[in-house]
């Protein structure tokens, strides 16, 4: 029998980016708001303190921040006549844990998506015609409008101090901007980052190609910030140990810089750690949830009861909860019918690589957002009926870390291993850059997330299954961008190069990594026959569970999704605040 | 309101750095302040350090492999990284204490991966490791079987074979030609992984003795501060890294 | 008589009346100070008032352990004469001061005396508190004993080394120390006036930025006394002159002072060690117009000086930046400089705004006692949370990985590079204060913002 704990106003599944947020809405509201976090208590310091943090092995390679298959994970297979079997050691996506979440150890890139994307299947219809569309591709609307979600869009920005430079405001084309990109309000909160050497070989090769280089939005302070919560950020040092590491001088954006210390001074809220949600439980009437349930860190059984349940663990977490809990039918991809598990997608993602025996690249000169890029050929540029694929991507060069153990790329020629290895080791680190292809991924019918019939996690609860394949949509698009990066490499007239792009039948593949970009599986849209969550993030079947993160995308957006994760997470609670609760019930 | 360092479930995170080292002996920083004015070790000292290495790893007293393993161990590191031409190999580096320290530890127990059944170890490949072994079990039953297949068709286990024998048998365990039982099939992509983390780690974990392979590639190690570097291009670094410990060179 | 008997005789009176003059001094019942202003019986504070007055005078930065419940006491101060507990000061009757009258209340602020009669160490600074309004001492009481919860706790009782066990000596000590009890006005304006009482009183400002002279006592307890604020010594760590022409106090904007002291950071640097916790505790409470108030007073008493106990600065910080940029032919300070400073204080020594304090300028750097560089570079340090800037930005520490010539090296390079040019550090410096640091207990992180209720605070 569960221990009941005294009732909570609201409660809070995850204490990352977009729980912090949504803690932080709440609480100014006047609730009384209780968040619980499955991993550990994280600060700044001691938990990515200089000099220790600065640990390839131990965070780089081994994921000592991530969350650690043995305490969850999943099941994967490519297809339905495949056996799923469990993702055992972390290699594809590297999901987050603790306070902070994947928001201690992301990159910061930090990006909106195009207007067109979040009416894709809207605007495809309009510009191309249905029939583009192949069978089994299952894209969708949001629901919401970039125009509804820009002034959230800036808030997350302004959260963050992102340092960038616009390149529409208020309908006006700014030089060395994006001049492709929705139209903002205002300017980026901080100037660029200053651009190392790749950046600016590349920002010349691509303007001479025609091309339209500005640098990536960044994460990264480029100086001294102080946001709405009066939490702060210094600059980026460039120390090179930035994606899988948590920031050592506080200038990298995330909850623990951004909003945690502000949220914790709030009397009217709490958090407990090492507390695992079990289930939400859905209350009497069958329309709402009372609550949760969760294992505490002796291993007892809590109940938690709320007149308000926040999904905002990690994307896929989400769905799984969803799941287990009953809320939503489950999606069956043979019948087309149920939606929770629905349409999961991915990133697809590309590179070459430039050699150049005689430039110094200092590598570990590194910034998780410091990169230059064009997007040439992003969604809204290209005519998908001509060349035969629905997608777009942006094209970039960064530089972000120079760590020997995994970023050690050789030139082929050099052996695997052995003296030829060693010598190739010295002669080629630091002597390379990179210009590579970060695209969209549709949704298909047959790439989504179910219940494993056969593998259960610690709780004995069945673990979430993933059925996820590259498509061929997909695999033309990275190989159109290949077309158009590889001449830009060539054209640079490297000492040599070597091509990294996923070719016709290239099957998903677990073991290297390649992002954590898991997106949908309970996604929002207008029609609940197609979505779990309605535009607002609340849930059809349960008016006061709202569900936040990247599991709500329809389809993968070409950019990093943690932008439109944060811009989503303060629609929603503007949602929240200024009418749901006011008078709870289904908003739409 | 004092700070612990512990995650509680999960390994404190001072594991590392408050392990003791191994090696007894002379003060291992002690060494490196001959370089502590910024002066590069050149080729004088980094031969003396390099013998000095060596005399180590003789004087090692191996806590996971046994002799036979350890044989096996120094052989196809020194292979894998071999001592021979300019910069370091796998021996002066320590790779063999890295991997025997390693392997003895939670990683060799598997305790951050999911190790629950059942098991196929004949799933297809991208579906990621499927052996039912830990990495501790899994390295000595392939060391077991490698040495096997030697003396079947060579006459001696691999650290008896002559060099080229040993690179072959090597490459052959790259290609999965003869392939060890699928249990075992992801053994020569783990050991060639762990070798190069031996080598390339911050010499805590205890490879990388003195920043060796640091120095071979130019990596600063774990100084992490380079903002007057973002716009110096071009620019040959010239510094010499520094550990988390604080060694320098 | 003989020469002896009478000498003897003598001697034996003198033994009497001194034997006397002890008992008085020990048994002789304690004066209380009666309140320096008549207030009707039924007077009450304005509700909030006590509270605010609590946080002026930071009651809680002593009387409160680390982790503990507010006001309950233990709190360790390391003194010169040894270690020191806080009293119990919530209103629990059988450990607290919940049996405490007015009177015996307003004893312990004015004179020193609890309500045993036991005399109180001068680590509870009453010396200044005795210029408290009765007002500020009706509401304190108010506060004690109706908004504080009341907490079952007996700490640590203290107990000195002779002679300082003694606690007649203290009345001895009073006898000299303390001034006449209640604030007389004396800047002659109501601003500068009300800035004076927070100062002098309240604040107790002088407790560690006046020096103190060989009785322990504090030089000078106003403005009209030279001394007064003009810098002190608190363990290893130097404590700024606020009244020198050329210390920050006076030479930033008044705007950056307020920020100091509201958020414990400003464009130039941030606040560490007992500092970060008095902003913490107390003055990030202080109301706007308070603030402002103290800040006009203290530079009303700005002295045409340079404080001696900061080196004066070169004109040229560039080659120390160039000559980190260029990282060629280092010094070994200017290595361990890259390696451990540089990636938040940078290669230009001026850190970041309200984020990285400065080094190059800073007076704790160049100070002439190295003893607080030493202590931060070995320790760390960690800003408060506070309303306005509630992020906790903490310096981690270097004891783990710097020896003491490094240190001395690191140390040196600091104090010497850039504009600063104050003198070198040594090993024989460096030492004992490592030696202390790790003799201490666990410090606190400097904060007030709370943990996982279920996890440890941070």
């Amino acid at each position: 029998m569960a221990r009941r704990e005294r009732k909570a106003d609201a409660v809070i599944v995850g204490l990352g980016w977009t729980g912090s947020i949504l803690a932080m809405e709440l609480a100014q509201a006047g609730l009384d708001v209780l968040a619980l976090e499955r991993g550990p208590d994280r600060s700044t310091v001691p938990d990515f303190a200089y000099p220790k943090m600065l640990d390839e092995l131990t965070y780089g390679v081994r994921y000592g921040l991530m969350s650690r298959p043995r305490d969850s994970t999943l099941t994967i297979r490519r297809t339905r006549d495949e056996t799923a079997l469990p993702y055992r050691v972390l290699g594809s996506f590297l999901p987050g844990e603790g306070v902070g979440g994947a928001g201690v150890h992301w990159n910061g890139h930090t990006w909106r998506a195009m207007p067109e994307e979040l009416r894709l299947r809207s605007y495809v219809a309009e510009r191309f015609g249905e029939s583009v569309i192949p069978d089994g591709m299952t894209i969708q609307d949001w629901g919401v409008s970039y125009d509804e979600l820009e002034p959230h869009y800036d808030r997350f920005e302004y959260l963050c101090g992102i340092s960038g430079q616009a390149g529409n405001v208020g309908g006006v084309i700014q030089p060395g901007g994006n001049p492709f990109e929705g139209r903002r309000a205002r300017p980026y909160p901080l100037p660029p980052l200053p651009p190392t050497l790749n950046c600016m070989m590349f920002e010349k090769t691509a303007r001479e190609a025609g091309y339209h280089p500005f640098p990536m939005p960044s994460a990264n302070a480029s100086g001294a910030w102080v946001n709405e919560y009066g939490m702060q950020l210094g600059p980026c040092n460039f120390c090179g140990f930035c994606e899988r590491f948590g920031c050592i001088n506080y200038s990298k954006a995330s909850p623990q810089t951004c909003v945690l210390d502000a949220l914790k001074r709030k009397p009217n809220f709490r958090y407990r750690v090492k507390c695992d949600v079990l289930r939400v439980e859905k209350a009497r009437d069958g329309r709402s949830a009372a609550g949760v349930t969760y294992v505490d860190e002796r291993g007892e059984e809590v109940f938690q009861p709320a007149d308000l349940v926040i999904l905002a663990a990690y994307a896929y977490h989400n769905v799984h909860l969803l799941l287990l809990s009953g809320i939503g039918a489950p999606y069956d991809p043979v019948a087309g019918t149920g939606v929770v598990g629905r349409n999961y997608a991915y990133q697809m993602n590309g590179s070459t690589t430039l050699f150049f025996k005689d430039r110094h690249f200092n590598p570990f000169v590194g910034a998780g957002s410091n990169a230059m890029v064009i997007d040439d050929f992003a969604i809204n540029r290209i005519d998908f009926a001509r060349e035969g694929f629905i997608g777009g991507s942006y094209i970039s060069s960064g530089q972000f870390n120079g760590q020997p153990i995994r970023s050690m790329v050789l030139p082929s020629g050099v052996p695997g291993w052995g003296a030829g290895w060693k010598k190739g080791v010295k002669d080629w680190y630091g002597r390379s850059m990179s210009i590579g292809s970060h695209g969209s991924n549709m949704s298909y019918r047959d790439c989504y997330l179910d219940l494993d019939p056969t593998y259960v996690d610690r709780y004995g609860r069945p673990m979430l299954r993933m059925t996820f394949d590259w498509k061929r949509n997909d695999i033309r698009m990275t190989q159109f961008m290949r077309s158009k990066i590889e001449p830009l490499a060539k054209g640079m007239q490297p000492t040599s190069w070597r091509s990294g792009f996923k070719g016709d039948g290239a099957r998903y593949d677990v073991r290297p990594y390649q992002t954590t970009h898991n997106v949908g599986g309970a996604v929002m849209g207008t029609d609940p026959r197609t979505s779990t969550l309605n535009r607002y993030l609340q849930c059809w079947d349960a008016h006061n569970v709202f569900v936040m993160g990247a599991s709500a995308f329809p389809q993968n957006i070409q950019y990093n999704p943690t932008g439109t994760v944060g811009a989503l997470a303060y629609w929603a609670a503007k949602a929240l605040r200024e009418d749901y609760l006011r008078f709870p019930r289904p908003l739409t | 309101m004092t700070r612990s360092v512990t995650d509680g479930a999960h390994r404190p995170l001072t594991t590392w750095f408050d392990r003791p080292s191994p090696l007894a002996g002379p003060d291992r920083r002690a060494f490196m302040k001959a370089g502590a004015l910024g002066v590069a070790i050149g080729p004088a000292s980094a031969g003396a350090l390099a013998q000095t290495s060596r005399a180590e790893l003789d004087s090692y007293q191996p806590i996971f492999f046994a002799a036979a393993e350890w044989a096996f161990i120094l052989a196809a590191c020194a292979r894998l990284i071999p001592s021979e031409g300019e910069g370091p190999g796998a021996l002066e580096a320590h790779v063999p204490i890295f991997l025997d320290r390693d392997l003895a530890g939670p990683y060799g127990r598997g305790e951050d991966w999911h190790m629950g059944g059942p098991h196929d170890p004949n799933a297809p490949e991208a579906l990621g490791f499927q052996s039912p072994l830990t990495p501790a079990q899994l390295f000595r039953a392939s060391i077991a079987e490698v040495d096997a297949m030697c003396a079947r068709a060579f006459g001696s286990p691999f650290a008896g074979l002559d060099a080229a024998r040993q690179e072959t048998t090597l490459k052959f365990l790259e290609a999965g030609k003869p392939g060890l039982r699928p249990e075992l099939r992801d053994f020569f992509s783990m050991l060639w992984r762990n070798v190069r983390e031996g080598y390339f780690s911050d010499p805590r974990h205890g490879g990388n003795r003195g920043m060796m392979a640091w120095r071979h590639i130019g990596f600063p190690g774990a100084r992490g501060a380079f903002r007057e570097w973002a716009d110096q291009h071009d620019r040959e670094y010239p510094l010499g890294p520094v550990s988390i410990a604080g060694e320098r060179s | 008589m003989r020469f002896l008997t009478r000498l003897a005789v003598i001697l034996v009176l003198l033994g009497v009346a001194g034997a006397v003059a002890l008992a008085a001094i020990i048994f002789w019942p304690a004066r209380r100070t009666p309140p320096v202003t008549t207030l009707p019986a039924d007077w009450k504070p304005a509700p909030g008032a006590g509270e605010a007055v609590a946080r002026a005078a930071d009651c809680i930065a002593c009387h409160t352990t680390p982790g503990g419940a507010p006001y309950a006491g233990g709190f360790r101060i390391d003194s010169p004469f040894g270690a020191i507990y806080s009293s119990n000061i919530t209103p629990d009757r059988e450990t607290g001061i919940g049996g405490y009258t007015l009177d015996e209340f307003r004893a312990a602020l004015y004179d020193g005396v609890r309500q045993d009669g036991r005399r109180l160490y001068p680590a509870m600074p009453y010396v200044n508190y005795r210029k408290l309004s009765e007002e500020d001492v009706r509401a304190l009481y108010d506060y004690f004993m109706n908004g504080v919860k009341p907490v079952s706790h007996t700490p640590k009782r203290t107990e000195l080394a002779f002679p300082f066990n003694q606690r007649w000596g203290l009345r001895l000590w009073q006898s000299v120390a303390l001034p006449r009890a209640g604030f007389t006005p004396h800047r002659g304006d109501a601003t500068l006036d009300r800035g004076a009482y927070l100062v002098e009183a309240l604040g107790h400002c002088g407790a560690c930025h006046s020096p103190r002279n060989a009785l322990f006592m504090e030089s000078g307890l106003d403005a009209n006394d030279p001394d007064f604020l003009s810098g002190g010594q608190l363990g290893d760590w130097p404590i700024p002159d606020l009244r020198a022409a050329d210390m920050p106090t006076q030479t930033w904007p008044a705007s950056e002072l307020a920020a100091f002291l509201r958020t414990g950071r400003n464009a130039e640097t941030g606040a560490a060690g007992e500092m970060s916790l008095t902003i913490g505790h107390s003055l990030q409470y202080l109301p706007q117009a308070d603030l402002d108030a103290l800040i006009a007073y203290l530079r009303a008493i700005r002295q045409d000086r340079a404080a001696p106990a900061v080196a004066a600065r070169r004109r040229e910080p560039q080659p120390t930046a160039r000559r980190l940029t260029a990282a060629v032919d280092l010094t070994l300070g200017e290595r361990l400089y890259l390696d451990n400073c540089n990636a938040c204080h940078f290669a230009d020594g001026r850190g970041a705004r309200a984020t990285f304090p400065a080094l190059d300028g800073n007076p704790l750097v160049t100070a002439a006692s190295p003893g607080g560089i030493i202590s931060m570079i070995l320790g760390g340090a960690s800003m408060p949370s506070t309303r306005e800037r509630p992020l906790a930005l903490v310096m981690p520490g270097f004891a783990w990985r710097l020896n003491d010539d490094e240190v001395a090296a690191l140390a040196t390079f600091v104090r010497q590079g850039w504009s600063n040019a104050a003198s070198a550090v040594t090993v024989a410096d460096v030492a004992p204060v490592r030696a202390r640091l790790r003799a201490a207990q666990a410090a606190t992180a400097g904060t007030l913002h709370n943990g996982p209720e279920n996890g440890e605070g941070r």
